[in-house]
């Protein structure tokens, strides 16, 4: 009988230590940055609504990290020449960087993924006041696939092009001599492609002015200095002032910042949430948003990269945290941001290119070798 | 010495040629994509520019 009462004794030990271990974290188990988007990027594609994208710091046991400081670089895929995106000068650069306290550890800001592929996350967590975890890095990647209607688009273009090839090698594979009842003389055709020539000379001429038309425009515009506007609000002894670049070039960071302070002391005003919205102005579409606190010298900035050469307006509400001492009614602040398109690399352009000719050739020789099999056989009178 | 009626004859007969009727098509061809797709001339530009942003291998900005 107490041999039984052991064996039970042992299996309940046994039983309990299993569960013990399990709810241990793995050996080597560290802190760690979990994100999630909303929407699933399954149901996303580039250039469309905004990405709510969460970052949350654990610590070892999975808990939330406290009182730790975030730091957050979002870098767009890398660049892809042998099939564009749309947005050529935005692969490979950096499109956001952020940087706030996160009092439960975790961050939030939605953004337009404006192109296709990976994009890489890199988050840095360290301890704020009051935090005591040591300081650790990752990078994450979020993957975005291409939308169908761009290959849809494509492969129409492609079908038209091979048609319009076919039809063009199957008139010129046909009979060259002039023939008895032919409605269009030797003469007409020789002014037809006559004016071939001369259309390709205007298109030529149009084309290469446009370009170097444009390539010396860019230049004047970027020799420009950059110039930082403010957008400054005062209300119920809060002040809020925008700061931060007017001007803007796609593929670049355009630093941005806002400045609370107390109006009657002039001290930083630090118990506030700073909500950012950015918002496309030529489709009228949000592009970003962020909210967060300001740090001890009442001050928040960021960095962020416009992808569309279009203006673009920058507001900021502030409002006061629901703990805080001092209570206020919100203030905005907005600016508006100029972008400076940059034009796609000509070679990038030039390689599009020479897929679409290969598309139109293989047509025009599939139309020329098609008429010239359908050409009747020559018949020897008997 | 090529007397004008020997040369009006071989410019014919040059530019009727397959290749060259080839050649005027395919540059012609080029040129209609080059002006609609990826040319940076603002009217062209911008009368397709939603065009180019939903087809795929097309930049833009």
């Amino acid at each position: 009988m107490k041999t039984i009462q052991y064996a039970g004794l042992a299996l309940v030990a046994f039983v309990a230590s299993v569960i013990f271990l399990l709810r241990l974290p793995p050996a080597g188990a560290a802190a760690t940055v979990q994100v999630q988007t909303i929407p699933p990027l399954t149901q996303v594609f580039p250039g469309q609504e905004p990405v709510l994208i969460r970052l949350q710091a654990l610590d070892s046991q999975g808990q939330p990290l406290t009182n730790a400081r975030l730091q957050v670089r979002l870098v767009t895929p890398a660049k892809t020449p042998w099939l564009s995106t749309d947005f050529p000068i935005v692969e490979g650069t950096t499109l956001l960087e952020l940087k706030s306290t996160a009092p439960e550890g975790s961050l939030e800001f939605s953004q337009v993924l404006p192109i296709r592929g990976t994009y890489r996350l890199e988050v840095a967590v360290a301890p704020g006041n009051g935090g005591t975890f040591q300081p650790f890095e990752q990078s994450l990647t979020l993957s975005l696939a291409e939308a169908p209607l761009k290959f849809r688009n494509l492969g129409i273009l492609l079908v038209v092009l091979l048609l319009v090839g076919f039809a063009g090698g199957w008139v010129i594979g046909g009979e060259q001599t002039l023939q008895p009842g032919e409605i269009a003389p030797q003469p007409v055709r020789l002014l037809l492609s006559g004016v071939i020539v001369v259309a390709i000379g205007v298109l030529l001429y149009v084309n290469i002015t446009a370009e170097f038309n444009h390539g010396h425009a860019g230049h004047g515009h970027h020799s420009h200095e950059v110039v930082a506007a403010k957008a400054r609000q005062t209300a119920q002894g809060i002040t809020a002032e925008l700061t931060g670049e007017t001007h803007a070039i796609v593929g670049q960071l355009a630093t941005q910042g806002i400045q609370l302070t107390e109006a009657t002391t002039g001290k930083p005003a630090t118990e506030a949430l700073v909500q950012v919205r950015a918002i496309d102005l030529e489709h009228q579409e949000p592009v970003f948003a962020y909210e967060a606190s300001p740090d001890t010298t009442g001050r928040l900035t960021w960095k962020q990269q416009f992808y569309d050469g279009a203006p673009h307006q920058l507001t900021v509400r502030v409002v006061p945290l629901p703990e805080a001492n001092r209570q206020f009614a919100p203030l905005q602040v907005s600016h508006e941001i100029e972008v400076e398109a940059v034009e796609p690399p000509l070679l990038t352009r030039l390689i599009s290119l020479g897929y679409f000719t290969i598309v139109l050739v293989t047509g025009l020789v599939l139309g020329l070798l098609g008429r010239r099999r359908s050409r009747p056989k020559w018949v020897q009178p008997g | 010495m090529v007397s004008s009626s020997s040369l009006w004859q071989r410019t014919r007969q040059f530019t009727l040629s397959l290749p060259v009727q080839l050649g005027l098509f395919t540059g012609l061809g080029m040129l209609i994509l080059w002006t609609m797709y990826f040319s940076t001339y603002p009217p062209a530009h911008n009368t397709l520019h939603q065009v180019r942003h939903t087809t795929l291998g097309v930049a833009c900005h």
